[in-house]
């Protein structure tokens, strides 16, 4: 394969990439003037469905059509920045920014042009001090050259555009989450419907748009939707920043086209070039945390929107890969999940508020050698019976919490069963008569376990 | 007045409201913690979910759609087609339930919500039999969030009803959730606490046992308590209320649903306002003075000994001699049957409404809300049944003059004879005027709940009974006329009012207020139509 031009990454090492001056010697803003002066509204939207370009949030709606929902007969539309970005192991949005302010700006230009936006927010995640710091600079240099403000490049088109600093909730990251926040309240995730397009932040019509996704939309404008769209695997256009991290050779951000497999992106010599200190693959997450496990046989999945369904996965994700060595202990990768999605659960649906933080105690204790096999079928059950696809949550943070857990489980089951089998036999008892004596030592139970009535206790080894 | 399909049975429901709520009043039990009709929706507690038939994007046909759907959120649509028994919901209910009580410390043996809490219920009829964790339990803590409200967080199961009460309908917004995922609480900011006076409904709010009235407090189980239906008498709303009782002794006060008067909430006045009932200092027999010497004659010689005493007067100094002061504390039942029996020995007897307590301004909760938004009002005029005994008095027409100008003429000693109810809460309550007439009388009978300078002067001293030991009908400010039952007994010795009044006026037999409605509307036929709120569904709570 002819090595991949990025695009999305051309400015990234070029001296004083950050500043206006230098963005635009590299033909920077020349797509926002193209759209803002030469095409209609509805052109630009026209072209954004043509090229075939789908959110690089994570769940991959295509933006063109998001954009369509907008009612017609609107005054006053939001453009809602989703820089959020707090999925494990995800960092692109944040290299692009440090790297390139401009181009997520113009990005906004144009989609704000396209959806005839009045105000446009970039909700970032309050722990990127720096980011936030060049982002701000870039914005208040964008100003003074009259690229945002009142009749931008001469038309009537006015566009107001902000930052809007998080306060470190991961669940701000899901669309109504951050809309809410946005407004200053509690950043619990919103009933749908009305969905954002027709009632938003401050009950306005809003679109939420991710900063690749905006970014993208720069190239599509310059270079046009065939481009872009014979880029990557049908049904999934253009290009990707993939991420890596865990211990590979070279972690880092790195842009290709849709559709690299997981296999290319660790052993690549364009990309991590291979595991470090002769480690092997033990498994990889592809696409940040809530995406599942792929196991070192299942490297051949192809990252893009629609493989690694095939492989038990929610889907693409974020397109961050974050490896994980023959070194680590399962368990623990267990535990880590568990413990983030019980931290982050932001306790309004019940399942998910009591279910992540049940299942990251069980986890806990199976970390400590102290699992029962029965605890993983409990898990596994559990993973059915919270997230928003079988309609259980208002929002999809669950379906991101199960599909990890539930992978790691089923895809590892031998290795927890070593662990279990290997451990003492009366260590499970123990730990729970230590913590909770009443499980054991309540006077009627007399000495047997308190769920005897559990159809499945006598088979625990508790 | 849409059709749907619940369950394969077609009910015919009200239109735009929630499936749920067409559920609920078809009689079926959908659990469910955080919707109420009266709070906005949040579909957060995912137990009153559904299975609804959806359109086949492919063929069109109507299908069961696998996603479940919050029946809370769905408004009711013609034709549509639901159900609540499917497989997937029912294991949905089980699995929540058993969520719910994963961090619960289940103390039911010492939690005041036991024997009316939905969490006992609904893990009863929709939970599982057993617990399968073994981990320790997330333990929140307990707080002291306002000066009558206790909160048990870790029996919390989030619904937020509180929070949303105290935004919506007090207004006051005082409650917030802090913290994420089980670790989640009510709260309130520091050095504001929850202090409004609707504060009492978020207790009653509660589905579970988080929420405590510090006044009810480990005082009583609540299976011994027999709720009866009554009416408040704390203001002229007329809020309808639920007493609940046991052994005699009150114990709580709770709201009724009643749509266009109180909606579902009560204010703390009314909720805490009956402590008069068991004070001690309460007159409880009948007192007759004759010169220095006292004697409390049985109640079966009280209509002869009364007769005799207004029969002089009147035989002395004429029919118009006799003024009667009705009380607003009255019921109009029990005014009517004293003005009756006065006019009966007395024909021209001037009858005079007494004191109506007036008291600051009127509260209209949410703060600040515009006429249409308003969800509550406490009114200032702190009587329940003016309204009430005004129709009795302009019923029955005649002599009727004005609480000053009785107390003026009867100080100008134009009144040989003067009957003074009382009964308000506030022992002291009379003013000095009438207080100074009601010395110069002849003859003084004064009613009342408690001893003071008017019963100190009278010459028979009969007891007022406080209004859940009575039965009759109040009229709120809007005219609607409200029955309330009685809840306890009288105290030792006293007689309800209704039942001496109706043995005074010639009658014989049991009072009841229904009886003495029925010779009322014969000649005022606005005592004839009751306003009873209709009943609520079986399990909406």
């Amino acid at each position: 394969m002819a090595r991949f031009e990025p695009v999305l990454l051309r400015n990234v090492g070029v001296e004083g990439s950050r500043t206006l001056r230098v963005y635009e010697s590299r033909g920077g803003y020349a797509a926002a003037r193209k759209a803002l002066t030469t095409m209609s509204p509805e052109e630009v939207t026209e072209i954004t469905k043509k090229s075939g370009l789908r959110g690089r949030g994570g769940a991959g709606f295509p933006t063109g059509m998001k954009w369509s929902f907008l009612p017609k007969d609107r005054t006053i539309t939001y453009l809602c920045v989703n820089f959020d970005e707090s999925e494990p192991g995800t960092f692109n949005n944040r290299y692009l920014v440090d790297h390139d302010p401009h181009q997520l700006l113009e990005g906004i230009l144009i989609a704000g042009y396209a959806t005839r936006a009045t105000t446009a927010y970039i909700y970032i995640r309050v722990e990127f001090h720096e980011t936030f710091h060049i982002l701000q600079r870039a914005l208040d240099e964008a100003y003074a050259a009259g690229l945002f403000g009142r009749n931008i490049f001469g038309t009537d088109y006015s566009l107001e555009c902000y930052i809007h600093r998080g306060a470190g909730a991961y669940v701000c990251g899901e669309e109504t989450g951050l809309i809410e926040s946005l407004e200053g309240k509690r950043g619990w995730p919103r009933i749908k419907p009305p969905f954002p397009a027709i009632e938003g932040a401050f009950r306005k019509p809003t679109v939420v748009n991710n900063v690749e996704t905006l970014a993208c939309l720069v190239h599509i404008i310059e270079r046009g939707p065939e481009w872009f769209s014979s880029i990557g695997t049908p049904g999934s256009a253009g290009p990707k920043l993939y991420q890596v991290s865990g211990p590979v050779n070279r972690p880092g951000c790195f842009e290709a086209p849709l559709g690299l497999t997981c296999r290319e992106l660790i052993f690549g010599d364009d990309f991590a070039r291979g595991m470090a200190g002769g480690r092997k693959v033990k498994g990889v997450i592809p696409g940040g945390l809530s995406v599942g496990i792929l196991t070192a046989d299942e490297l051949d999945c192809k990252l893009d929107f629609d493989d690694p369904k095939k492989y038990g996965l929610l889907g693409l994700g974020t397109a961050a890969a974050i490896v994980i060595g023959d070194d680590a202990d399962i368990r623990h990768v267990l535990l880590n999940t568990c413990r983030f999605y019980a931290m982050e659960s932001c306790g309004q649906c019940t399942q998910c508020r009591e279910g992540t933080g049940w299942m990251y105690r069980i986890a806990r204790r199976i970390a400590e050698g102290a699992g029962r096999s029965a605890d993983l079928d409990l898990l596994v059950e559990q993973t059915f019976s919270m997230g928003m696809m079988p309609g259980l949550s208002i929002c999809g943070l669950p379906d991101g919490a199960v599909y990890p857990i539930r992978t790691i489980i089923q895809k590892y089951r031998a290795e927890f069963e070593r662990h279990i089998a290997q451990q003492a036999s009366s260590r499970t008892v123990e730990v729970i008569k230590e913590r909770v004596p009443s499980a054991y030592e309540l006077p009627i139970l007399g000495q047997r376990p308190a769920q005897v009535t559990w159809p499945t206790a006598a088979s625990s080894g508790a | 007045m849409p059709k749907i399909i619940i369950d394969g049975v077609e009910i015919q429901c009200r239109d735009k409201i929630p499936v749920l709520q067409a559920a609920l009043e078809a009689g079926l039990n959908v659990p469910h913690y955080c919707y109420h009709p009266g709070l906005s929706i949040v579909a957060s507690c995912r137990l009153c979910l559904m299975e609804m038939k959806m359109p086949d994007p492919k063929t069109k046909e109507m299908v069961w759609s696998p996603k479940l759907v919050p029946s809370c959120q769905t408004l009711v649509k013609e034709g549509m087609e639901v159900r609540f028994n499917s497989p997937a919901v029912i294991a949905n209910r089980d699995k929540v339930m058993e969520y719910y009580l994963v961090n619960h410390p289940l103390d039911c043996p010492v939690c005041d919500q036991a024997g009316e809490c939905y969490l006992q219920d609904y893990s009863f009829q929709f939970g599982k039999p057993y617990a399968r964790t073994v981990d320790p339990k997330v333990k929140n803590p307990k707080k002291d969030i306002g000066s009558r409200t206790l909160l048990y967080q870790d029996r919390c199961v989030l619904c937020s009803r509180c929070v949303r009460f105290a935004q919506e309908v007090a207004g006051s917004g005082e409650l917030c959730i802090v913290n994420r995922g089980d670790r989640a609480e009510i709260d309130v900011f520091p050095g504001m606490p929850l202090e409004n006076k609707l504060q009492g409904n978020v207790v009653d709010l509660c589905p579970v046992g988080a929420l405590l009235d510090k006044d009810f407090l480990f005082r009583q189980r609540v299976w011994f308590l027999n709720g009866t239906d009554s009416i408040c008498r704390a203001c002229s709303t007329g809020c309808a209320i639920r007493v609940d009782q046991n052994r005699n002794i009150l114990y709580r006060l709770k709201p009724r649903y009643n749509p266009g008067v109180n909606e579902w909430w009560i204010c703390d006045e009314g909720r805490f306002g009956w402590k008069f009932v068991h004070d001690e200092r309460r007159i409880t027999t009948p007192v007759v003075r004759r010169g220095a010497a006292t004697e409390t004659p049985p109640w079966d010689d009280l209509p002869v000994i009364i007769r005799q005493h207004l029969t002089a007067v009147v035989q002395k100094h004429g029919p118009a001699s006799v003024a009667v002061q009705l009380s607003p504390e009255m019921a109009c039942e029990e005014a009517w049957l004293l003005a009756t029996f006065i006019r009966s020995i007395a024909p021209e007897a001037s009858l005079a409404l007494g004191d109506v307590q007036i008291v600051g301004q009127e509260e209209k909760f949410p703060f600040g809300a515009t006429d249409g938004d308003v969800k509550f009002i406490i009114r200032p005029e702190k009587n329940p049944n003016r309204r009430g005994v005004e129709a009795v008095i302009n019923g029955l027409g005649g002599n009727v003059i004005s609480r000053e100008d009785l107390a003026a003429r009867a100080g100008k000693g134009e009144f040989k004879a003067l009957w003074i109810a009382g009964g308000y809460p506030q022992p002291g309550w009379a003013g000095k005027p009438l207080i100074d007439a009601a010395g110069k009388v002849e003859l003084l009978i004064v009613q009342d709940l408690f001893p003071g300078p008017l019963t100190e002067a009278a010459r028979i001293v009969l007891p007022f009974c406080a209004w859940v030991e009575r039965e009759g009908t109040f009229m709120n400010h809007a005219g609607k006329l409200q029955p309330f039952d009685r809840a306890i007994d009288p105290p030792e010795g006293a007689v309800r009012d209704g039942q001496y009044l109706y043995a005074l006026a010639g009658h014989t037999g049991l009072y009841t207020g229904r009886r003495v409605r029925e010779m009322m509307a014969k000649t005022m036929p606005e005592f004839g139509q009751l306003h009873v709120p209709p009943p609520v569904p079986e399990h909406q709570h």
